[in-house]
């Protein structure tokens, strides 16, 4: 079976950190596009198509929370995923309270990380599937339910 | 005044069975010896609080004693007898360490008054001695609790700088195992050897998380978890969650909670992970058929926990909580036993006598964290053979207190550019 990838977008001000991890990814058939603080990433999101966005919470300047208010704001059906540092987790439930679909602790745990994408993935497919219908509905009510 | 132990030396029989006839009838039993000689070999056997000395006698005189005694006893007072023709002596005796001298004939009145004063000399002296004995005692653990402080600080700005290395290692690790488990490099020479490799990195990064993690654990904030929680169901939940290991080791826990422990405000996931910690050292220290026992006890405020009388200092209880009550959780064991020289290091981070892998040596440097940030106490009583006891006192109600540096990045960090 071909998997579809998720698109996901890391953001880390740890260069090394986004690289490995991106690597990673990709090997196991993501298609990861990296981000190194908070103003890139809004930016790629504006251009690229993404579905999760891996979301460091300690970075210099835009912090992980302002990012993440900033993008559930413009893009809101992009999931994103926190990376806590340990003993914070008071952020990550505000953060989750802000709507982050989830959050690990760094260094996080491969297989969390691949369970919690999948389930963000599938928040963000089975959502745009009702919008989708939705719309679907929409359209035939408009159009007098000719077909 | 009743347990005042007193001497009476005279060489005069009937002088000395009078006098201390009377003071019997006045409630206060007096030894007696007939001379110098007697009287220091009496003290030597039996040392006495007061002496009342003659000056006048045959062999030894009462000076010559009275030397004697304050270079051996210094705490011994001494009241002279003199002849009412001798005052000379007295104020000699006075001056070479006497408490007082009374001129013979002697009033019993004035004698009792001059025990009494010999008596609360004394009593002070001794008050003295305790409280700066006491104060000595604290100073020395407030030094060990800013050392433990500082250390902790240090320690655990390091693990936050490891963990981002530490992610990365990971990462790069998994992904070079993916790497070789893909077909093209199905044939790549030696390659169980690159899996052994990165099998080891791994399980080692593993290893470094787990202390960095732990050692977070220990500035972790924790005021928003405070909640009642009832004592002897948190030790019931804690026994359960290590019971496979006790079944596994044949280890008997003994539970002596009283329900009159009742309720405490606190914080239940902390003290839960203090208590687990503790009852996981106590089940490795203890042999199979050994026994630990958990037991609880409400405390009155002013009354110090069997097990800190020794160094309890009220003020400090009251210092830290205005409550009224405290609780008072003891876990002991039958095992091996802390050595002496390693009991004062327990609580020190990273002190293990675990092989390498094995411990942290961070579980009682984290537990006495958490207990101190409830407001309590914990401390250690070991014997070598016999087991070991920990004691940790909470007060009933817990007030959070203001944290002004918790998760702050240290200055050390800071000024070295980190």
């Amino acid at each position: 079976m071909i998997k579809i990838p998720t698109k996901i977008l890391v953001v880390d001000d740890e260069k090394d950190f986004v690289e490995m991890l991106s690597l990673r990814l990709n090997e196991t058939g993501e298609k990861v596009t990296p981000a190194y603080s908070g103003k890139e990433c809004l930016d790629l999101l504006e251009k690229d198509n993404i579905d999760v966005v891996i979301l460091d919470i300690k970075m210099p300047g835009m912090d992980g929370i302002e990012v993440l208010k900033e993008i559930k704001k413009r893009f809101p059906l992009i999931e994103v995923i926190m990376l806590t540092g340990h003993g914070t987790t008071e952020t990550a439930v505000e953060g989750m309270k802000l709507g982050a679909f989830d959050y690990l602790l760094k260094p996080a745990d491969f297989d969390d990380l691949s369970e919690k994408l999948e389930g963000a993935r599938k928040k963000k497919d089975e959502q745009e599937e009702r919008i989708r219908k939705a719309e679907a509905k929409l359209l035939s009510r408009k159009t007098g339910g000719v077909f | 005044m009743e347990n005042i132990r007193l001497l009476l030396v005279d060489d005069e029989e009937d002088f000395r069975n009078i006098i201390a006839r009377r003071l019997k009838k006045r409630g206060l039993s007096a030894e007696q010896a007939g001379n110098g000689e007697e009287c220091l070999a009496m003290l030597e056997k039996n040392q006495a609080d007061v002496v009342i000395l003659d000056v006048k006698m045959p062999g030894m005189d009462g000076l010559e004693v009275l030397h004697h005694i304050k270079k051996k006893y210094q705490k011994t007072e001494v009241i002279l007898l003199t002849a009412h023709s001798s005052t000379p002596d007295g104020v000699e005796g006075i001056k070479a360490g006497a408490f007082d001298y009374l001129t013979k004939p002697v009033e019993l009145e004035h004698l009792l008054e001059k025990i009494k004063q010999a008596y609360e000399k004394i009593q002070r002296l001794e008050d003295k001695e305790k409280e700066a004995e006491f104060r000595e005692k604290m100073e020395q653990q407030m030094i060990v609790t800013e050392r433990l402080a500082s250390l902790g600080t240090l320690a655990t700005g390091v693990a936050h700088e490891i963990n981002n290395p530490l992610a990365i290692i990971k990462e790069a690790t998994g992904w070079m195992e993916l790497l070789l488990k893909k077909e093209e490099l199905a044939e790549m020479p030696r390659k169980a050897d690159f899996e052994k490799g990165l099998g080891k990195i791994e399980k080692s990064v593993e290893r470094a998380r787990r202390i960095t993690h732990q050692l977070l654990d220990f500035v972790q904030k924790h005021d928003s978890a405070l909640s009642e929680i009832n004592l002897e169901e948190l030790v019931e939940e804690s026994v359960r969650l290590i019971n496979r290991e006790v079944v596994n080791k044949d280890i008997e826990i003994v539970r002596k909670t009283k329900p009159s422990a009742g309720n405490i405000w606190t914080d239940p996931y902390r003290l839960r992970q203090v208590l687990i910690n503790l009852l996981n050292n106590a089940i490795h220290a203890t042999s199979p058929g050994g026994k630990i026992t958990i037991s609880s006890s409400v405390l009155s405020h002013f009354q110090a926990p069997a097990c800190l009388r020794s160094q309890a200092s009220p003020a400090r209880e009251q210092r830290k909580n205005n409550s009224t009550e405290a609780v008072e959780l003891r876990v002991e064991d039958t095992g091996q036993g802390i050595p002496k020289e390693n009991l004062k290091k327990i609580f020190e981070p990273f002190f293990s006598t675990k092989s390498p892998g094995k411990g942290t040596g961070l579980g009682l440097f984290v537990s006495q964290g958490i207990i101190n940030k409830l407001g309590g106490n914990i401390e250690v009583e070991s014997e070598v053979g016999k087991g070991t006891v920990f004691c940790i006192t909470l007060p009933r109600y817990h007030k959070t207190e203001e944290e002004p540096e918790k998760n702050s990045r240290p200055d050390f960090w800071k000024k070295l550019g980190l």
